[in-house]
């Protein structure tokens, strides 16, 4: 109670004192930051009512700054929230644990609210028939990482996910014992869902 | 008679306690994070201390490590590596030298896979093949007989699938996957028809 009382009565006291040395001007406060990793168009931020789009570098690795149009005037709060998501990639603030998006203008003497954009990631996999044996490993490539489905599994999904525009490629690493298993639809460049159609079928050796 | 007797064997107590931790009179550890151990075999020492690193659990050869001994306030410590796994070509320790004041949690031994040559021989191939093994992405080009994927880890697996067909023809993959062997692998054989 005492400090939720002392902190009004201080900036108070803090604006008092700088309208005195500072005559008519407010000061002003402009919301911006950094955005790190940003690869794709599509990001949008707002805060008091203002949207802003934030674009890519033109280098890619580049970090990015961006402003807020509209004026704080000390004591006003902010609050900074992404509107939209880039295209393929999802951001976030740079250190969640210590959340630098909203406060109130005047605190810090500059507003810099950094994000870190990551490329999405969509899980690989598929329904398995005739499975009728255990001892079947699949592999996607070697680093994909691989995944053993047991006898009777009807689908599967690897553990390890794949990145948005990278590619993939599943193959059979180890044949369960007395069957042959093909895989269809084995390849392919990762979109913006999961892959599900990765099927494999299992038949009785002859 | 009675208390004498109490005094040395409590004495030979606290002998036998101290050597059972290695003598080590310290209180703080050290110790940090590995990438690239995937096998037994990458051994640590700190002056006379010696430590086996055991193989990651979390299949992708990353993990923590601490010494068995605790080191003292202000003892000097120098990580060293006196051993390596026999899949990587070497290991390289980060923040490996200092003098401890708190708990030492950021040695980081880097270890570097040996890798290999993964590719084969492509036969009848009139338009342009577009292999994968899963991340790594190769163009083949019409009339080539032969191709080669990115190197791959020495007991990695791999596994070549094609990613897009030549038009108007149809390539299949034998010896398409398997485990990378301390040689390289040149076997995978692509056919295409008609």
């Amino acid at each position: 109670m005492k400090s939720f009382l002392i902190r009004p009565a201080l900036a108070l006291a803090l604006a008092a004192g700088l309208a005195g040395c500072g005559g008519s001007d407010k000061a002003e406060f402009t919301v911006g930051g950094t955005v790190y990793t940003l690869l794709y168009p599509g990001l949008q931020l707002k805060t008091n009512g203002a949207v802003i789009d934030v674009a890519p570098p033109a280098k890619a690795g580049d970090t990015v700054t961006y402003a807020f149009p509209n004026k704080l005037e000390y004591g006003d709060e902010y609050n900074v929230q992404i509107e939209r998501n880039p295209q393929h990639q999802s951001c976030q603030l740079t250190n969640p644990n210590y959340a630098t998006n909203a406060d109130t203008a005047g605190r810090l003497a500059e507003i810099n609210v950094q994000y870190v954009c990551s490329i999405n990631q969509f899980s690989i996999g598929g329904t398995i028939t005739g499975l009728t044996a255990d001892g079947l490993v699949l592999a996607n490539g070697s680093t994909g990482g691989t995944v053993a489905p047991v006898k009777a599994a009807a689908s599967y999904a690897f553990g390890l996910t794949v990145p948005y525009n990278q590619t993939y490629g599943v193959t059979v690493l180890t044949q369960p014992a007395g069957l042959n298993c093909s895989v269809s639809n084995p390849a392919g460049t990762m979109g913006d869902a999961n892959v599900t159609n990765i099927n494999v079928a299992c038949v009785p050796n002859t | 008679m009675k208390s004498s007797y109490l005094r040395a064997s409590a004495a030979l107590a606290c002998t036998l306690a101290l050597s059972a931790c290695g003598g080590s009179d310290g209180e703080l550890l050290l110790g940090g994070a590995f990438t690239g151990v995937t096998k037994t075999g990458l051994v640590l020492t700190n002056g006379d201390q010696r430590f086996e690193v055991p193989a990651s659990t979390a299949g992708n050869g990353t993990g923590t490590f601490y010494f068995n001994d605790l080191v003292g306030t202000d003892d000097d410590y120098e990580v060293k590596v006196a051993g390596i796994p026999d899949n990587v070509s070497g290991c390289e320790v980060v923040n490996g030298k200092g003098r401890a004041a708190f708990n030492i949690t950021n040695v980081v031994v880097n270890c570097t896979f040996k890798t290999h040559a993964l590719g084969g021989s492509v036969a009848n191939l009139k338009g342009e093949l577009v292999l994968v093994n899963g991340a790594d992405r190769v163009a083949v080009a019409a009339g080539a007989t032969s191709f080669a994927m990115a190197p791959v880890a020495e007991d990695a697996v791999y596994g070549i699938a094609i990613l897009q067909q030549p038009a108007n023809q149809t390539c299949t993959i034998a010896s398409a996957g398997g485990t990378m062997g301390k040689n390289d692998i040149a076997n995978v054989s692509v056919s295409c028809a008609p």
